[in-house]
């Protein structure tokens, strides 16, 4: 097949830059800063042109790259995207400059050394979402976990270590176990393929017919590693810590793309893989999704530091996200793939507020704030925008996703009750709750604190950095087709999949009436 | 101009993206109210514009869709921004529009000298944006934007004077109170819309509501569908049970109150039921639960509004009661009486609260009328306006709310029962009663204010407003004067809306059967109790002032009760807020998640580090030790081998 | 003797090392100047053995009346040895000057250890293998204890020797019963007549004596305990050559030996042994090293938790097995020389800094110190994209091609342990403050070997192929 090297480029850019970084002297952070933000503009401007130039129309994988790397067990190097990651590589590419950029100021120390952990981090999470081999997918996975490890524990906050090591080792637990599904799924292959090989898209024909008994095992280790990510409650606990912990440019790129991988790998692997599996066990998830859902929003509603509120509040979006993927209809698919963009805007806005208040007063206590609205007003109106896209304002990107997830669980033949919606809809007041409460406590009011009085507004700087994500937050509100578009034809793929099952399945007859519409 | 119709969406936009944009460098007060009021007042021209264009189609050209652009198109679901122009959304794009520019004009006055005077016409416009989309959308999902966008400027608009305090809390709470209360509406109209794509495949008004006649769908689903799209309506239209926000929403500049709270987004309920009136025409029962909810909010709220000192509280009570007549005519399928009734209502209740709010101006921001008195000799314009509009809402002829209110008097009785009736003529009656005693205290009597206060008519920017509504609130009326009077032509307002609703009628079959004779009777019932109530009221608090102390010593537990709103925000708190709060913070956070399942991530890291620390004594550091262990293992291996041999 | 110059071409490197003994002897009694010579002379001298055994890795060829095999994984393995012990001589040259007196039989001593391991690697009978496992052990006895002024290496030395030659006994106890057996000590016959020779209880016994002789030689649980005092009291430099030559050269041996085990069911008898004290070895190691503060004990319990994992290969008994298991050994050998080598540099003059609290803020005391050491320990933890890595998914493939998959997941489970303690290390070298600033010397000879390793172990994560390709080729 026809080789196309946009996508290897776009791994290579970060991953030489970072080197390069390390030859700039430690005296010159600014260069060093220049340099970084350059480097990722760079892998942005790349990733436009591959979006520019990708058929929305094909539900297949593009830019494929495939080359042969360990000879023995048949592994490649081999990189596609289709719709669903295409959305992603675009979310990272252009996240990553823009906080790099707001880091500008908070990172004052290593300078060197963080921009190159933050380069590698976005070599590992662009390789995971554009992997199409297993194995290659895991050492991106993997990877990824080393230089978050580093941001989190040397430019963290006080309990910076626990986070860090808890982040680590959480994560590392649930991928050991996807690590022997993936082997054992290579190791099926062998059965019907005759031979050893860890190609996603071979397996994506091997992988539905594994019987069920075996399957389950499988779909459960792969899910397991995702759920940590995403993270699926009660798997969540590792994600305050690190959020509260990390550097604001953590933070963002934490809630903005990390989490997203989880989503993703659920989406990319387990429903495709493991068909049958995954509408046995879709109630299952989407049960712990909705409680998710309504867990995070209660426990986000009473938090007294921001930065905790927003993480649980994460919790409480990214269920939406799991619920729609486990509802299996193309209106929920879609509007997961859409919401994790839109989480990763809304919420890497709202870190990026609250680093930016955070580097002017230095703490993060909801109690020590108030009646900044006077004193800050782009500030507040800014931090305005971002709680409403989050709350789920129609007009604003958070409603798209969510409304067509709840749309699409509702009518899921998989789910095939109301109860989910039902219950997940709930969190569309909670939200409303927790953030405006947030809201009015830190900007309305009265000024109680003293030390507020003569606080700095937003520079340029800050600006410049938050102005590009705004304007798509209106732009997926307003006009989503845009993006909807991308991704249409791969979601449907999936969807088909699903409706497809190899074997009967218990609710095939719900699924035929749901095909007959 | 029926195909310009989006410019009423697109102007008040053009207008919010000014004032926001520029509003704070802007120094002049008059550009911007200008442009604040200006952009409205073009759409007010257009959306007259289309409606005589309407006048002059005959009935199956009346409709006509604008699309823009599309919004999500996913699976079966597309829905666009598209806005349709048909007899219902013309009217409610007249008032919004019309009272809507009015109001702006007045606020020019009445905010002169805030200090984010910009800030005030920015949300304002934005409003209007928000409300013609609601009511122009020709797709529920667009309808929703508006929805949750009225919510978001009423909350905005509430918490205008943010570092204000409100009674025993701030602005602030009321408005995250306001929004959200609103959206527990909003889940359940969510619900409903899932529920209607789920049973129609489609969310486009059009589609749904041809398919709600020609598909084959079981009244409980279209229960359901009904139960669901009432909620939302309960939350917007400030119904039992979630009526508690809009009295609070009085901490909002007083132009907000009437533009919002008064004549248009609270209406946004009854708006919404009429839209989807053929679903509820097949839900008999939900509509009967209406038709309750309306009639037991109306009496309530009017109940409350006799006590009520606060001359915003007393206006806001009696809208929620007034709303709740709208709810009691939808319930009993006099659809287009509602809609008159919304009319009407904006008309006049605007007036109310514009007049009180030059009361208020007047007197540097004093709301309690116990403090007032007299004011008619120091401010006749406002004494007159109010006067007429007072008279108006008390049904008084041939005042616009009389045809109004009786309209939807007799539909209670001749589609509904006795029982609504005696409720609605009951509301009638203290309405008149309340109403008169606010007007009373306000202008009649002796002036009750200490001498700092120098009471002042408003600036004509203020007053004319004041008139023009009172024009409408006097003639407002005629357009629909019941066939009982205007003989064949009928009622012309019901008749230009009676297209919308046919297939509702239908199925609701309801041709009164009733006799003109009974209609008259009750009309004059009605109208004597209103003028009786009016009369009590000018023999209590003008003649003799001390029964009502009196009274309201004798009946303290009646009074107190509803002084206090029936302590139902009481309730509320102890029975839904505090419990969430207190779980939520005591349980879920700091035991589920940092005792329970912390404690089972870093309990399962402590067990290991103990079985380590304790696993490391075996080693002894004593060879023969080892030795003795290598030997148990050797040993072991052997019996395992012999066994499995 | 030979048959052939060719044959003599191929048995070159175990030559080279043993003239190259005899060599060194003579520059240790002659030359003046053999505290400068006779390091470089065996740091040459390996690299050539290396060198050649990889450059000829395609001859395969059995020689000296089936005695000895070469090319193929004994070369590798000969690579593996060779190259190893340069790594430890250059770290040796600066760290052994530290105890005053200069030992010039050091260099010799390893490099009969050397040999030792070679012949091991190598051997086609079963004499062969003790000649060279005595050989080697017997080296490393004295290698123990090299430091005579110091008591607990004197002590570690004894331990070393007592239960070293304790276990010896049962692979000679073994070897003879394998031969009352099947009358021969060839190792061809019996992997020819495996099949028939397991119905004889003598052979199982002697197997299993034979593997029970070796499970100490790799540090396997329940016959580890000597593993941390030894580590502990030795030599830093030597208890680097300990965990990996030392392993490897016994693994190698396992599988020249019981070669039919990989082939097929025949083995599966010794399944569940293999299996358990993989099993047990894995996680003891693992769990006991978190509560270590020295870290040679620390990589003492991690080398014993890494032995399980290669157990996991012995168990699963298959081809990729095989591969795995060289591979994890080449991968091993480098990340263990590498940390060992720079515990050398840390512990100081008189090894005072031997506590992992030592590393605290090596990050930003010595960055490239603290780098490596960092890169090392995520992959000894296993974390791609390092050679650590790969060896254990290479060895997970094994385990379930033979339908072991519950071992693989006690594998990953185990390794998810260690990572708390590998992790560890780095975070006291870059999130934690350096506690008392103590001087590091480095020097370039130590640096030289540690850089080497650590590219080796980045190169084999990167492109494990080369190496796979090689190994899975002669199996």
């Amino acid at each position: 097949m026809e080789q196309n090297s946009l996508l290897t480029y776009l791994i290579l850019i970060p991953l030489i830059g970072s080197f390069l970084i390390l030859f700039i002297k430690n005296d010159q952070p600014n260069l060093i800063r220049y340099a970084a933000v350059g480097i990722s503009t760079i892998a942005f401007l790349l990733s436009l042109v591959i979006y520019f130039q990708f058929d929305s129309a094909n539900s297949d994988f593009q830019f494929i790259n495939k080359i042969e790397w360990i000879k023995g067990l048949n592994i490649h190097y081999h990189v596609g995207i289709d719709g669903m990651s295409l959305l992603l590589v675009l979310l990272t590419t252009f996240l990553t400059p823009l906080t790099l950029i707001s880091s500008w100021s908070g990172i004052e120390s290593k300078v060197k050394e963080f921009t190159f952990f933050f380069l590698m981090l976005e070599v590992g999470m662009l390789g995971v979402f554009i992997s199409l081999d297993l194995f290659l997918f895991y050492i991106f996975w993997e990877a990824m976990l080393i230089p978050m490890y580093f941001i989190i524990g040397i430019w963290g906050g006080k309990e910076r270590v626990y986070a860090a090591i808890k982040f680590f080792i959480y994560t590392m637990f649930g991928s050991l176990l996807m690590l022997v599904a993936i082997v054992w799924l290579a190791v099926y292959a062998i059965g019907p393929l005759g031979y050893f090989t860890t190609n996603l898209i071979e397996l994506y024909s091997v992988a539905p017919q594994i019987p069920m008994n075996i399957q389950i095992w499988m779909f459960l280790a792969f899910a397991f590693s995702f759920a940590i990510k995403v993270p699926l409650f009660p798997l969540h606990t590792w994600l305050p810590d690190a959020h509260v912990q990390a550097p604001t440019a953590g933070s963002v790129i934490l809630a903005g793309v990390l989490l997203k991988m989880g989503t993703y790998g659920l989406l990319r692997f387990n429903l495709p893989l493991f068909p049958e599996a995954s509408i046995a066990a879709a109630p299952y998830i989407s049960v712990l999704a909705v409680i998710g859902i309504i867990y995070g929003a209660l426990v986000a509603m009473v938090q007294t530091d921001v930065k905790k509120l927003v993480a649980y509040s994460s919790v409480s979006h990214l269920g939406f996200v799991v619920l729609g993927i486990f509802a299996m209809t193309q209106e929920s698919i879609q509007g997961a793939v859409i919401q994790m963009v839109n989480h990763g805007l809304s919420t890497g806005a709202l870190f990026l507020l609250v680093g930016v208040i955070y580097e002017r007063t230095h703490t993060r206590e909801i109690a020590d704030y108030g009646g900044i609205a006077k004193i800050v007003p782009v500030f507040s109106f800014a931090f305005m925008f971002a709680s409403l896209s989050s709350v789920g304002l129609p007009g604003l990107n958070g409603f798209v996703g969510e409304f067509l997830i709840l749309l699409g669980s509702f009518q899921s033949p998989i789910l095939n009750s109301w109860w989910y919606t039902v219950f997940a809809s709930s969190g569309v007041i909670f939200a409303a709750v927790y953030l405006l409460w947030m809201y009015q406590r830190v900007v309305f009011g009265p000024v109680t604190n003293q030390k507020l009085v003569g606080l700095k507004d937003m520079n340029a700087r800050e600006i410049f950095v938050l102005a590009p994500i705004f304007i798509f937050i209106v732009w997926i509100g307003i006009y989503p087709g845009t993006f909807l578009k991308v991704s249409d034809r791969s979601t449907a793929k999936v969807v088909k999949q699903m409706y497809n099952p190899v074997k009967v399945s218990p609710v095939e007859l719900g699924l035929n009436q749901y095909l007959s519409k | 101009m029926r195909e310009l119709i989006y410019l009423t969406v697109v102007l008040p936009f053009v207008g919010f993206l000014i004032n926001g944009i520029f509003g704070s460098k802007i120094k002049n007060e008059k550009l911007i109210g200008a442009i604040g009021s200006g952009v409205i007042g073009i759409s007010f021209v257009i959306a007259l514009g289309a409606f005589i264009e309407t006048l002059g189609l005959p009935v199956e050209q009346r409709q006509k869709i604008v699309t823009l652009f599309s919004w999500m198109s996913v699976g079966n679901l597309d829905v666009s921004f598209s806005y349709q122009v048909d007899q219902l959304s013309l009217v409610m794009s007249l008032i919004v529009t019309g009272v809507g520019f009015l109001i702006h004009v007045y606020s020019i006055g009445y905010m002169h000298g805030d200090k984010s005077f910009w800030r005030f016409f920015t949300y304002l416009n934005l409003f209007i944006f928000a409300m013609m989309n609601l009511i122009l959308a020709d797709n529920f999902v667009l309808l929703f934007l508006g929805w949750e966008g009225v919510g978001l400027c009423s909350y905005l608009l509430i918490g205008f004077w943010y570092d204000r305090k409100f009674e025993k809390s701030t602005t602030s709470d009321a408005a995250k109170k306001a929004f959200v209360v609103n959206r527990i509406g909003d889940f359940g109209f969510l619900l409903g819309m899932f529920l209607i794509y789920m049973t129609f495949g489609s969310l486009n008004f059009n589609e749904v509501f041809s398919r709600a006649v020609s598909f084959d769908v079981s009244t409980a689903t279209f229960g359901f569908i009904a139960i669901f799209l009432f909620i939302g309506a309960t939350g917007k239209s400030a119904q039992i049970p979630l009526f508690v926000w809009l009295p609070d929403a009085m901490a909002g500049p007083t132009p907000v109150s009437a533009l919002i709270h008064a004549a248009t987004m609270v209406t946004a309920g009854v708006y919404m039921v009429a839209r989807t009136s053929i679903i509820f025409a097949s839900a008999p029962d939900i509509l009967m639960v209406v038709a309750i909810i309306g009639a037991l909010t109306a009496f309530f709220a009017a109940t409350i509004g006799i006590v009520q000192n606060d001359i915003k509280k007393v206006l806001a009570y009696s809208t929620v009661s007034q709303l709740g007549y709208m709810f009691l005519a939808m319930g009993v399928g006099a659809f287009s009486a509602g809609i008159f009734h919304v009319m009407t209502h904006a008309f006049f209740k605007a007036l109310l609260f514009l007049g009180a709010g030059s009361v208020i101006h007047a007197m540097h921001h004093e709301q309690d009328i116990q403090k007032y008195g007299g004011l008619k000799k120091y401010m006749p314009r406002t004494y007159l306006t109010f006067l007429v509009a007072a008279l108006a809402i008390s049904g008084i002829p041939p005042l616009s709310g009389f045809f109004s209110k009786d309209e939807i008097l007799w539909y209670s009785y001749a589609n509904g029962n006795l029982f609504f009736w005696i409720l609605g003529a009951g509301t009638a009656m203290m309405t008149a009663f309340y109403m008169f005693r606010l007007y009373i205290l306000t202008f009649e009597g002796t002036s009750r204010f200490g001498h700092d206060k120098h009471p002042h008519e408003s600036p004509a920017v203020m007053t004319i407003p004041l008139i023009v509504l009172a024009v409408f609130a006097a003639i407002g009326g005629f357009i629909g004067i019941p066939e009982v009077f205007s003989g064949e032509h009928g009622n012309q307002f019901h008749n230009f809306l009676a297209p919308l609703f046919k297939d509702a009628d239908r199925k609701l079959a309801t041709y009164n059967m009733h006799s003109h004779f009974e209609e008259i009777l009750l009309m004059v019932l009605s109208v004597a109790f209103a003028i009786g109530a009016i009369m009590f009221a000018r023999y209590v608090y003008l003649k003799k002032p001390s029964i009502a102390s009196n009274t309201a010593q004798k009946f303290k537990g009646l009074y107190n009760l509803l002084w206090n709103k029936y302590f139902v925000d009481e309730a509320y708190d102890t029975a839904v807020v505090n419990p969430i709060l207190q779980t939520s913070r005591s349980f879920l956070w700091k035991i589920a998640d940092n005792k329970i399942i912390d404690g089972v991530v870093n309990g399962t890291a402590k067990i290991i580090d103990v079985i380590s620390i304790n696993i490391r004594k075996l080693q002894t550091g004593v060879a023969q030790f080892y030795a003795l262990v290598m030997m148990l293992g050797i040993v072991a291996a052997f019996f395992w081998i012999i066994l499995s041999l | 003797m030979f048959n052939n110059a060719q044959e003599f071409f191929n048995v070159l490197p175990i030559i080279i090392i043993g003239t190259g003994i005899v060599i060194s002897l003579l520059i240790e009694m002659y030359s003046k100047k053999s505290d400068f010579l006779l390091p470089w002379f065996s740091v040459f001298m390996f690299l050539a053995a290396g060198l050649h055994s990889l450059y000829y890795v395609g001859d395969v060829s059995i020689v000296l009346q089936n005695m000895l095999a070469t090319g193929g994984n004994v070369n590798v393995f000969h690579a593996i040895f060779t190259l190893g012990a340069a790594v430890v001589t250059l770290l040796s040259i600066d760290y052994i000057k530290k105890y005053g007196a200069y030992f010039g039989e050091y260099y010799i001593i390893l490099q009969t250890s050397v040999l030792g391991m070679m012949l091991m690697a190598a051997a086609k009978d079963l004499f062969v293998i003790f000649l060279g496992l005595e050989i080697m052990s017997v080296s490393f006895y004295i290698l123990a204890g090299m430091n005579r002024k110091k008591l607990n290496a004197n002590e570690a030395s004894l331990k070393y020797f007592l239960l070293g030659a304790f276990a010896t006994g049962f692979i000679v106890y073994g070897i003879a019963l394998i031969y009352g057996s099947a009358h021969t000590t060839s190792i061809d016959f019996i992997t020819a007549n495996f099949s028939e020779l397991i119905k004889n209880l003598l052979f199982i016994a002697g197997v299993l004596l034979f593997l029970i002789g070796f499970s100490f030689k790799i540090a396997a649980f329940p016959f580890h305990m000597w593993v941390p005092d030894v580590y502990e009291g030795s030599p830093t430099t030597v208890a680097a050559l300990f965990s990996t030559g030392g392993k490897a050269a016994a693994f190698s041996a396992i599988l020249a030996t019981l070669f039919a085990l990989f082939n097929g069911p025949a083995g599966n008898l010794f399944t569940p042994y293999l299996a358990v004290i993989s099993v047990l070895s894995m996680f003891y190691g693992s769990i006991v090293a978190i509560a270590q503060d020295n870290i040679k004990r620390m990589l003492a319990y991690s080398s014993i938790s890494h032995a399980g994992y290669l157990a996991i290969g012995l168990a699963a008994g298959n081809h990729d097995a095989i591969a795995g298991i060289v591979f994890y050994l080449a991968a091993y050998t480098f990340m263990n020389l590498a940390a060992f080598g720079i515990v050398s540099l840390i512990e100081g003059k008189n090894e005072t800094n031997l506590s992992i609290n030592s590393y605290a803020g090596l990050g930003s005391r010595k960055p490239l110190l603290a780098a490596l050491l960092a890169i090392i320990m995520f992959s000894l933890a296993g974390i791609p994209p390092f050679a650590g890595f790969f060896g254990k998914y290479y060895i997970f493939i094994a385990a379930i091609k033979s339908n072991l998959t519950w071992l693989a997941l006690l594998g990953v489970l185990s390794s998810a342990i260690s990572v708390y303690f590998y992790l560890r290390i780095v975070v006291l070298m870059y999130f934690k403050p350096s506690e008392n600033d103590f001087a590091i010397e480095t020097n370039n000879n130590a640096m030289i070997a540690i850089i080497f390793s650590v590219l080796l172990v980045i190169l084999l994560g990167i492109f494990p192929g080369t190496l796979i390709d090689l190994v899975t080729r002669f199996i």
